[in-house]
């Protein structure tokens, strides 16, 4: 642990760059609470969700953390778990991240939940066994004390062999949960277009890609894109895996596609037919999120670490736009057919913008998890020990 | 013990709303476009003028179907979506956590949120208001001018709803998805 006082909290380099993250991350801040406030006063009145739209940005959020959690989990595994040596500098960080993100998404999920607190009473009282998301909050509690304690003996009290258990517990938890977390919508038999065996296996695959990015980020912004020579191997062997695991995206993605629109099955054809047609799919998903890092590692024959540092950027943003038409995808299709009045036009594709108070406490969730890891460089050392290098 | 269903001569439906707004005012269902535990859905005319085909304009009453096989109670992580004694799909709101899973999880849209109770409400078969009295009928029944719906209990052959179904032809909505519908439409 570092040397931590409250001075030593507000004290940082003065660049522009250090300065505008500083700005974003007060405002972002200064939203989740606007939000909470005012959902508090208000209830779910304040969100956009509807009967026929039940959920919306906020769970698209949640989704972006919790992702970006099991990502940094994944990634950092190939160090310490599996031994691979250029990975293992980048545990305590890559941890950190994980925590933080978890709990980003944890307090934003706080705020979505009508009843957290009953939800907790209840969960232990009258589990529901049969529903995902019963075993994806409790996965992913059990998630959160397993890499709690990994970081705990890889940052306080260093101790190598119970990292690496609580590492190993860390991974096969982070991965049950997450996988749970893609059948929460995988198992939804009342919508075609998300019901099925891929959403679990994709969330784990989007995973590793969002730890990645999250990755080239960090890295980027710590080292203002001019790193150590004991970071670049890593750093290009990160390209090398990021290519493969966009390869297959890509590949998941088109055969998804396709399947879902073979044969014109009712419900699921249209869905699909719809949500590849809108932008957020188009520009957000596939062309900032899958090709300009695609082209960028395949241009670079997987070499490109500062170019990267920007793509992971798009890369992100991409990321958010896939948890966003995940959840607004599966539920644009209407399950009422009819109208239900005299001049009713008949039901079409929902429609759902998230209102003000969502897109606050949503985005402003960012800013708690970069004011976390902002806390953590300052009260930990995140980078690696000589013994590891 | 009973295990309540519903048959709706649907046919017959003149789309007249008393059913809703006797569901409102039995269960107190608030005001608001989202907020309603029954409707008529109004099935269009086909056909384009002049020929346009009067008769295939239809009236659809529907609520939730008490599925043997609820999506809705599987998903929810609290079991606060529960079967009672008589196979009826209700919603315990001590116990609702409003992550609203089940609303998502549910086919027939047949579920809302309560401002009254800030949980997940939906149709119960009048359970509280009137089942609860010894009363045998639902609200949206009794007051049916021209007696589309039928409620009762599915397990007694001689009940009047067992009859209907053992001698005119039915559907059952969505029933590729294996939910097991009580809601019987007679054809």
């Amino acid at each position: 642990m570092n040397n931590f006082s409250i001075k030593n909290l507000f004290t940082f380099k003065i660049t522009s760059l250090n300065l505008l993250v500083a700005v974003i991350t007060i405002g972002l801040l200064s939203a989740f609470m606007a939000g909470a406030v005012y959902y508090f006063l208000h209830g779910h009145h304040v969100y956009n969700v509807t009967r026929q739209h039940p959920w919306g940005l906020l769970i698209a959020m949640y989704v972006f953390f919790v992702v970006s959690s099991t990502g940094l989990c994944l990634i950092s595994s190939i160090g310490h778990v599996f031994g691979i040596k250029e990975f293992q500098q980048i545990g305590k960080r890559a941890i950190a991240g994980a925590i933080i993100t978890l709990v980003s998404g944890f307090a934003v999920i706080a705020l979505e939940i009508g009843h957290p607190v009953t939800m907790l009473i209840y969960n232990v009282l009258t589990p529901g066994l049969t529903s995902a998301i019963w075993w994806m909050g409790t996965l992913y509690g059990i998630y959160l004390v397993f890499i709690t304690f990994e970081f705990y003996f890889l940052a306080i009290k260093i101790d190598h062999k119970w990292a690496k258990i609580f590492g190993i517990g860390g991974l096969l938890s982070g991965l049950a949960a997450h996988s749970n977390l893609g059948a929460v919508f995988g198992f939804l038999i009342s919508r075609p277009s998300a019901n099925g065996v891929f959403y679990p296996v994709y969330f784990i695959l989007s995973a590793m890609i969002t730890g990645c990015y999250l990755l080239y980020l960090i890295y980027g912004f710590k080292y203002r894109n001019n790193y150590p020579e004991a970071l670049k191997p890593m750093l290009i062997k990160l390209n090398k895996i990021l290519g493969m695991l966009l390869g297959i995206l890509i590949f998941f993605e088109g055969w998804k596609i396709i399947t879902a629109l073979y044969g014109n099955v009712p419900n699921r054809a249209a869905t699909v037919l719809h949500a590849i047609g809108s932008p957020t799919f188009i520009y957000g998903e596939v062309l900032l999120g899958m090709l300009v890092p695609f082209f960028i590692i395949l241009i670079s024959n997987g070499k490109a670490i500062k170019p990267m540092v920007y793509a992971s950027l798009t890369g992100m943003v991409g990321i958010f736009f896939m948890r966003y038409d995940l959840v607004h995808d599966t539920l644009i299709y209407p399950m009422t057919l009819l109208k239900r009045s005299e001049y009713q036009l008949a039901p079409t594709f929902i429609e759902y913008f998230p209102s003000i108070t969502e897109m606050a406490i949503g985005f402003g969730g960012i800013g708690i998890a970069i004011a976390l890891f902002y806390i953590a460089e300052k009260v930990f050392n995140l980078d690696a020990e000589k013994v590891d290098e | 013990m009973a295990r309540y269903g519903m048959a709706l001569d649907y046919n017959n439906c003149i789309n007249c709303k008393a059913c809703e707004v006797a569901c409102k005012e039995e269960n107190g269902v608030l005001l608001g476009a989202d907020k309603y535990r029954i409707w008529v859905g109004v099935k269009e005319a086909e056909g384009e003028y002049p020929n346009i085909s009067i008769a295939s304009q239809t009236y659809h009453p529907s609520q939730c179907q008490h599925c043997d096989n609820a999506p809705c109670q599987q998903v929810c992580p609290t079991h606060a979506t529960y079967y009672d004694d008589y196979g009826v799909v209700r919603v315990d709101v001590e116990k609702c956590i409003l992550c609203t899973y089940c609303i998502n999880a549910c086919p027939y849209d047949a579920r809302y949120v309560d401002d009254r109770t800030v949980t997940v409400d939906k149709c119960n078969f009048c359970s509280d208001t009137r089942l609860a009295d010894g009363e045998t009928t639902t609200a949206c029944q009794a007051t049916c001018p021209t007696k589309v719906r039928t409620f009762g209990d599915l397990d007694d052959p001689n009940s009047e709803i067992s009859q209907l179904l053992s001698h005119r032809e039915y559907r059952r909505v969505k029933e590729h998805l294996g939910t097991k519908p009580k809601l019987f439409y007679l054809l």
